[in-house]
């Protein structure tokens, strides 16, 4: 996509955001609410969107401004600080708001740039980090998960801790984390193993109890029968199919085999009768678990139709005023014609 | 009023998201909240239909389709997007539409 598209639509948002943050600038003043609100407002918002890919390209455009915004304590106001690890660094603050201060980096300085311990930072949001171990600012390249390790003396990947305001950690967590310009105490704990979530664990004791008073039941007509009626395998799916789990057959299995005293092997015949359980379950399960999944997907685009039009199985579709969302990445149209067989 | 469809887009979500911190820390209410959402579909309705101006092609194969309250879904497969310069390959997208003949002529706008 070219880069002049980019950026018109990047201006196009920003215009968005312009027109929908002064139109609410006098219903603010109405309600009393102080104007340094609004203004988090759209500097919360001017940086998520930054944040997403959506506004990318945009923001390479705009060289001289940092990729992250922090406001430093005042004490840490100092003009330089020499940091173990080689790199100077100064911090300076070049909004001159009171409330936020987007820093750059001093010309000539590059990433990464490291923080020392015992630093407190505030996000744009709000948000306090309290950094215990020295944190190394890297930039590190879109989609790239792993911190180059910026230097011997660097400290190496630590579990960090993190102290945040717990009302809204877990609001301010997950954006922090899918940042990959921001600090790297957000990358390093992405990149520490994510404690696995452990399988589902088996179902409990009284759903086996019911099936064993159930199988009782079933098993005088069910698998453990001679003729193998296909009806009433039929039938017995039909009834527990609302229950039923993989694990839940199995025990219906082994208490067709334990409790079964007819005499001939039941073993065999409750194989047998797997065998044609699964299939025509797996069948069930298949378009199941379709449906839910087949809408969920990222790629969006949300439009108006002017005229959807079909003949036979050839569909033919009149969008307009659309916004796609492709792989992190927005596209606009105006107008789109498409065609699709079903 | 405008339609509330552009709210699941990356902008809109990320308003949302900026509103609900705000409203955590409870420095807006959330009726406040809501004004300045209906805010955002009025302007970017106006800003998709009279700042926008470019046409797209597209071509795939039509997995699902739905059309419930005046609104179609679509899931399509191996869509490719065109605009005169651009190409894109898409192997799956949602399309979510709205009817684009109310949108001229609301009431109580």
């Amino acid at each position: 996509i070219s880069e002049c598209t980019l950026h018109l639509q990047a201006k196009l948002y920003l215009s968005i955001i312009d027109d929908v943050i002064e139109s609410m600038r006098e219903l603010f003043l109405d309600e009393g609410i102080e104007d340094r609100v609004l203004d988090d407002l759209r500097h919360l918002w001017e940086s998520k969107m930054m944040q997403s890919r959506a506004m990318e390209d945009f923001r390479k455009n705009n060289n001289n401004s940092s990729n992250f915004v922090l406001q430093l304590p005042a004490s840490y106001a100092q003009p330089e600080q020499e940091i173990p690890g080689k790199k100077r660094v100064s911090f300076t603050d070049a909004g001159g708001a009171n409330t936020v201060a987007t820093f750059s980096l001093p010309a000539g300085l590059t990433y990464p740039v490291q923080i020392p311990a015992g630093v407190t930072l505030q996000t744009a949001s709000g948000q306090l980090y309290k950094v215990n171990v020295p944190v190394v600012v890297t930039q590190a390249p879109t989609g790239q998960q792993p911190l180059p390790c910026p230097g011997p003396k660097a400290p190496q990947p630590q579990p960090v801790q993190v102290r945040v305001n717990t009302a809204s950690a877990h609001a301010v967590a997950p954006s922090i984390l899918s940042n990959p310009t921001t600090v790297a105490l957000a990358s390093q704990t992405k990149t520490n193993p994510v404690p696995v979530q452990e399988p589902p664990p088996p179902p409990p004791p009284q759903l086996d109890l019911d099936y064993s008073a159930l199988s009782d039941i079933v098993q005088l007509d069910g698998a453990a029968d001679n003729s193998e009626d296909d009806d009433v395998t039929a039938l017995e799916e039909n009834d527990f199919l609302g229950i039923i789990n993989a694990e839940a057959m199995k025990a219906l299995q082994e208490g067709d085999r334990s409790s079964d005293g007819n005499g001939f092997s039941s073993s065999s015949d409750s194989e047998a009768a797997e065998d044609e359980l699964d299939p025509l379950n797996s069948g069930d399960d298949v378009i199941e678990q379709d449906i839910p999944d087949l809408f969920d997907t990222d790629n969006v685009i949300v439009c108006q139709y002017d005229k959807i039009h079909r003949s036979k199985n050839r569909w033919k579709f009149h969008l307009k005023d659309g916004v796609m969302t492709y792989g992190g990445r927005d596209y606009v149209f105006s107008k789109a014609v498409g065609e699709a067989e079903w | 009023m405008a339609y509330q469809l552009y709210r699941n887009t990356t902008l809109g979500n990320s308003l949302q998201e900026s509103l609900d911190e705000l409203i955590q820390t409870q420095q807006i209410t959330p009726q406040l909240a809501l004004q300045v959402l209906l805010q955002f579909d009025k302007a970017i309705n106006t800003a998709l239909a009279n700042r926008v101006r470019n046409r797209v092609n597209f071509r795939g194969s039509l997995n699902t389709y739905r059309f419930c309250d005046n609104v179609w879904t679509f899931v399509l497969n191996d869509v490719e997007f065109r605009e005169v310069t651009d190409l894109v390959k898409v192997d799956k997208v949602k399309i979510v539409a709205c009817d684009g003949k109310n949108s001229g002529s609301n009431a109580g706008e």
